[in-house]
């Protein structure tokens, strides 16, 4: 059995695609039945990644953050994921990898979804955790929206798992030893680039939310565009990341990179305050790593009771502006 | 001399301290309208007075000592709980009003299953009441859409009724005493007993007052033991609500008493039941509750007089019920719903009206009609009938509307008032009642002396006895400028 | 330009109770009694081609819209809506199986449509649809018809020859010009509600249907489509999410958190 991580380093999220590809391959890989106990059974696969980058310059830091020994490098346009997933198909065949590996997004996502399409194989995107059969392989992915769990069984190789982006939080140790085992260019195409004047306008969404020990969350709750800014204001005062749910997100009362959930970010710090969100699932599914969850809520039946540590039942503005007195903000916070 | 903004407040400080005097410009706007302005409010448009204050009592003595200072000085004040009103009740419609905010009064007294009556305090939710009361596995009978956000003493002052009032009747009918504050400060508190041949019930001087004549600050509502496990779901799909009217009649008229009974035109049924009932399909439905022999014979009842219209088809329960299990509106809903207006500038508005059953089709189909054909860019018109009584029911008018061309602040001018409008015209014109249980606030007041007839000088009485100063909530029931 | 946008009627999912979400093999949830929406990202995808019609019109540019689903007749009213919005093209595929969990196989009957019926410029749809939500299905239909793709988008403006479109990249908002023919696949976009026709509107279209085919009229053998699929859901788990729910005490918000910091905060915090 082989497989294949890869890197898409021709975007600026390599070193997110690589945490989360790490810790995939150190806790969400089992030999046994989904779910089961890790037990590093791909220790014994033949295992490289494939780290694509356009700029000579991120060489160096590709192959350091590649997940396992053997490394290959292909230069390739920006931002091409059917050229991406051309050069791969080139590699799958008989001779090729069983599985190859991506982080789920908007661009590992779309080389998965390709790649299996051109070389006969299957695809499972947002896999939670995955294990290898002789005949098949067999993975877990929210379904409905985070209301539930979906067992896949994928049959043609080779098989493309893209993984949940949230493994980046699982913080694998870093593979220490590295060789490249060769350079190459990616499949060209002749014809005029489909996109132009590509511009990168926003920091990346949501990073300081990755990063976070604890992070404020406002809901609907909080009632208006001003409660949402208290709440923010609060999260500031105690140095915590900020984010909201998707209804304060399509409401505008707060940007959308600040979303949490499903179709946000997905954090894992050790305190989440959570104000006035009810606790849809597809929400819970960006907080729930969270080592412990704080909720206030006006309404004690709301579905996030039962899905927090701890509970006040109140105004979620007024208790997280309290709570901003108690929590002093860590001494590096500027 | 009327009273300064500044000496109002420092008078009102002198009562409640002064942290619950409320004085921030955000919460005063806030506090100067409720739902009747829903677009304004949106778009964050606001057009009322600013109230001097927002009074957060949180005692009897409290709301006393601040209505006999607002009837010294001829300060207006409103009293509020929930904020829930759709009727414009809660607008400031003169400056330097006083907000009365009843929901710092938020305990609950008692709850006495032996003599079945529960005590609560006048800001206290009605869900929190209807928790404490299933603990001993009672029910208040009350589920008004509002339950999550709604408070006891704005669902007594706007005369509320529920989801299962064909059962549990409206709250008139719950209420069994209560504590009132009247304009000069005297506290009147109406006991508690089962019913009284005492001369007139004056509770109902108090329900529904729309904070015209007094504040409340305590009622007693009646208990009901609850038998969800006992309920049983039924539904039809049908082509016409002459003969959706029809068959509630004959349901009411044998006596029989589901919690729920309604029927929807096609254009509101499409918004609830698309899934299951074709475009130009009515949808009939009922719940029937109680204990497992009068469940079962309410719904036996009900199936066998369905059964003789060969119009009706009848549909999957599992539908029915499961549509019940979503009916309420907590604040996700209300959020969710105010994002889509911004958007689409697609505005919902209801209008409830009652009538006689030999009136209420007619009235459904004129009403419809005109406001198809007079009022521009209509999106949807249609409603349903949901509280039905042995001489009539209600039609509860659903309609949405595209706001094209206008501002929000002139929403209400080019739509809203003039579908209100048209529907008070046909509902008078054939004897109805334009206010089911909404309240008049002061979106339907000029209509006042229409809907009461020669009974009007019997209303009007009221409000010269109870608040000869004129400082309580101005302009609601009674219109401003007479 | 042809624009065409795929959307999908799901059960609200929101409206299901606990007791629905039912674990076992297959798909097991109870979602028949619920009422239809539109998935989310589609609706957005509906309202911002309705938009992006208008800007090319003022820019003199002429486009058509069509809507295109595959899906039961639940689909149905929804039509009617796009109808009176002025959707002049609209189709239905009706599988004889539920594709739910059978991307490829929607993707091939998407882009079979595209390209041998409508002949059209450029496929919107949202960036994924329950209950499946792999996201994998604008891709694959880029993948068949050999169209750049571009997902997560959240705007798009006619430009000079093309379309400029912004979309949330992985590595933060990302703008570029894409010239059709091409798919767009549409994120968490700002636009999320379907605009709502008159009723006046409604009359006027109320005779026009959404043409109805099977898969094999578009070219597409479904059972040998789905006899390959190489990807089976084997069954449904439901998710643990319970926690304590220790509800603290205390009348005040300075009450409530100061027991908060008391019993979890501080503990947390300090926590390496």
């Amino acid at each position: 059995m082989r497989f294949t991580a890869i890197i898409d380093g021709t975007i600026g999220s390599a070193v997110e695609q690589a945490r989360a590809l790490a810790g995939f391959l150190e806790e969400g890989l089992h030999a046994g039945a989904p779910g089961g106990p890790p037990g590093r059974p791909w220790s014994g696969l033949e295992c490289e990644t494939l780290a694509f980058y356009a700029d000579d310059r991120e060489r160096e830091q590709l192959i350091a953050l590649a997940p396992t020994i053997a490394v290959r490098l292909v230069r390739a346009p920006e931002r091409r994921p059917d050229l991406l997933a051309a050069t791969l198909a080139a590699t799958a065949g008989e001779d090729g990898p069983d599985l190859f590996l991506f982080t789920s997004g908007q661009a590992g996502t779309e080389v998965a979804a390709r790649l299996a399409r051109r070389a006969g194989g299957s695809v499972l995107t947002g896999a939670l955790d995955i294990s290898l059969e002789p005949d098949r392989l067999l993975g877990r992915r929210q379904v409905y929206s985070n209301h539930m769990v979906g067992r896949f069984a994928l049959t043609a190789r080779p098989w493309c798992v893209a993984v949940d982006p949230g493994w980046a939080e699982a913080r694998a140790p870093a593979c220490e030893e590295h060789r490249v085992l060769s350079e190459s260019d990616a499949i060209a195409d002749a014809s005029e680039p489909p996109f132009a004047d590509l511009k990168l306008t926003d920091p990346p969404s949501a990073g300081d939310l990755a990063e976070a020990r604890v992070v404020v969350v406002a809901g609907a709750g909080a009632g208006d565009r001003d409660g949402v800014a208290r709440i923010a204001a609060a999260a500031e005062r105690m140095g915590a990341a900020f984010g909201v749910t998707r209804p304060v997100a399509m409401n505008a009362w707060a940007p959308m990179e600040r979303l949490i959930g499903v179709s946000g970010a997905r954090v894992a710090p050790a305190l989440a305050i959570v104000a006035g969100a009810s606790g849809a699932p597809a929400f819970l599914w960006g907080i729930e790593r969270a080592g412990v969850i704080v909720a206030v809520n006006s309404d004690e039946h709301a579905a996030i009771v039962g899905e927090a540590d701890a509970v006040a039942v109140g105004d979620g503005v007024a208790v997280v502006e309290a709570l901003a007195g108690l929590v002093a903000p860590p001494p590096d916070h500027g | 001399m009327p009273l300064s903004r500044e000496a109002i407040v420092e008078s009102l400080r002198g009562i409640v301290g002064t942290d619950a005097v409320v004085t921030d410009e955000r919460i005063l706007i806030e506090s100067s309208v409720d739902n009747f302005r829903k677009l304004q409010n949106i778009f964050d448009v606001h057009t009322m007075p600013l109230p001097a204050a927002v009074v957060l009592p949180v005692d009897t003595g409290q709301v006393a000592a601040i209505l006999r200072l607002a009837d010294e000085h001829g300060v207006n004040v409103i009293p509020r709980t929930g904020g829930t009103a759709t009727e414009g009740g809660l607008e400031s419609a003169v400056p330097d009003s006083v907000i009365i905010d009843g929901s710092a009064m938020n305990r609950i007294l008692d709850v006495d299953p032996y003599n079945m009556q529960a005590t609560a305090q006048c800001g206290v939710p009605l869900q929190a009441l209807e928790d404490r009361a299933r603990e001993h596995g009672l029910t208040t009978g009350h589920s008004p859409q509002s339950k999550p956000v709604a408070h006891l003493g704005g669902l007594v002052a706007t005369r509320s009724i529920g989801q299962f009032s064909t059962l549990y009747g409206g709250i008139e009918d719950m209420v069994v005493g209560l504590e009132a504050v009247f304009p000069g400060g005297e506290v009147a508190r109406i006991k508690n007993v089962p019913r009284r041949a005492a001369g007139p019930d004056i509770r109902h001087v108090v329900i529904g007052n729309e904070g015209a004549l007094c504040f409340i600050t305590e009622v007693t509502v009646k208990l009901f033991p609850y038998f969800p496990e006992n309920n049983v779901f039924l539904g039809w799909t049908l082509k016409s609500m002459k003969t959706g009217f029809e068959v509630l009649r004959e349901v009411m008229v044998n006596g029989y008493k589901p919690s729920v009974a309604r029927v929807y035109d096609p254009g509101d049924a499409g918004l609830h039941f698309s899934h299951f009932a074709a475009p130009d399909d009515c949808v009939l439905l009922f719940m029937a509750e109680g204990t497992a022999g009068i469940a079962k014979a309410t719904a036996d009842g009900i199936q066998a007089i369905v059964d003789r219209h060969p119009e009706c088809t009848q549909v999957d329960s599992a539908y029915i019920e499961t549509w019940f299990n979503d009916l309420c509106w907590g604040p996700d809903k209300i959020v969710a719903e105010d994002e889509r207006i911004r958007q689409t500038r697609n505005v919902n508005r209801t209008t409830e009206v009652a009538a006689d059953w030999s009136s209420i089709n007619d009235i459904y189909e004129a009403a419809r009609d005109r406001i198809v054909t007079e009022i521009p860019d209509i999106t949807m018109m249609g409603g349903h009938s949901s509280h039905s009584y042995i001489n009539g029911t209600n039609m509860y008018f659903n309609y949405f509307f595209n706001v094209v061309g206008v501002g929000p602040e002139e929403e209400t001018e080019k739509y809203y008032l003039p579908i209100i409008t048209i529907i008070c015209e046909e509902v008078l014109k054939r004897g109805g009642s334009i206010v089911h249980h909404h309240g008049m606030g002061k979106a339907r007041a000029p209509w006042v002396r229409d809907e009461y007839g020669s009974s009007y000088f019997i209303l009007e009485g009221l409000k010269k006895q109870f608040d000869p100063n004129g400082v309580m909530n101005v302009g609601t029931i009674f219109p401003l400028g007479g | 330009m042809r624009i065409l946008v795929c959307f999908k009627v799901t059960p609200d999912y929101e409206a299901l109770r606990d007791a629905d979400w039912v674990a076992g093999p297959g798909d097991t949830v109870r979602s028949r009694y619920v009422r239809r929406v539109l998935n989310c990202f589609d609706e957005s995808a509906l309202e911002l081609a309705l938009r992006l019609r208008e800007a090319l019109t003022e820019r003199e540019v002429a486009a058509g819209l069509g809507a295109l689903s595959v899906g039961g007749r639940e689909t149905e009213p929804f039509f009617a809506t796009l109808h009176a919005l002025g959707y002049e093209r609209a189709a239905r595929i009706e599988p004889e199986a539920a594709l739910d969990y059978a991307p490829a196989a929607t993707a091939a009957l998407l882009a079979a449509y595209a390209q041998r019926f409508d002949r059209s410029d450029l496929l919107l749809l949202g960036s994924r649809c329950g209950p499946g939500d792999s996201g994998t299905v604008p891709a694959l239909v880029a993948e068949e018809l050999g169209w750049p793709c571009v997902t997560q988008v959240t705007e798009i403006e006619p430009t000079g020859g093309g379309l400029r479109v912004t979309c949330a990249a992985d590595d933060g908002g990302l703008s570029l010009t894409v010239r059709p023919p091409c798919v767009l696949a549409v994120g968490n976009a700002l636009v999320s509600h379907l605009r709502v026709p008159t009723l006046t509107d409604r009359l006027a279209r109320r005779d026009l249907r959404a043409d109805l085919l099977a898969p094999g009229d578009v070219g597409v053998d479904l059972a040998v489509a789905l006899a390959g699929a190489p990807v089976t859901l084997e069954g449904l788990e439901r998710i643990d999410r319970t926690r304590a729910g220790v509800v603290v005490e205390g009348d005040t918000p300075a009450e409530m958190a100061r027991a908060l910091f008391a019993t979890h905060v501080e503990e947390a915090i300090a926590r390496p």
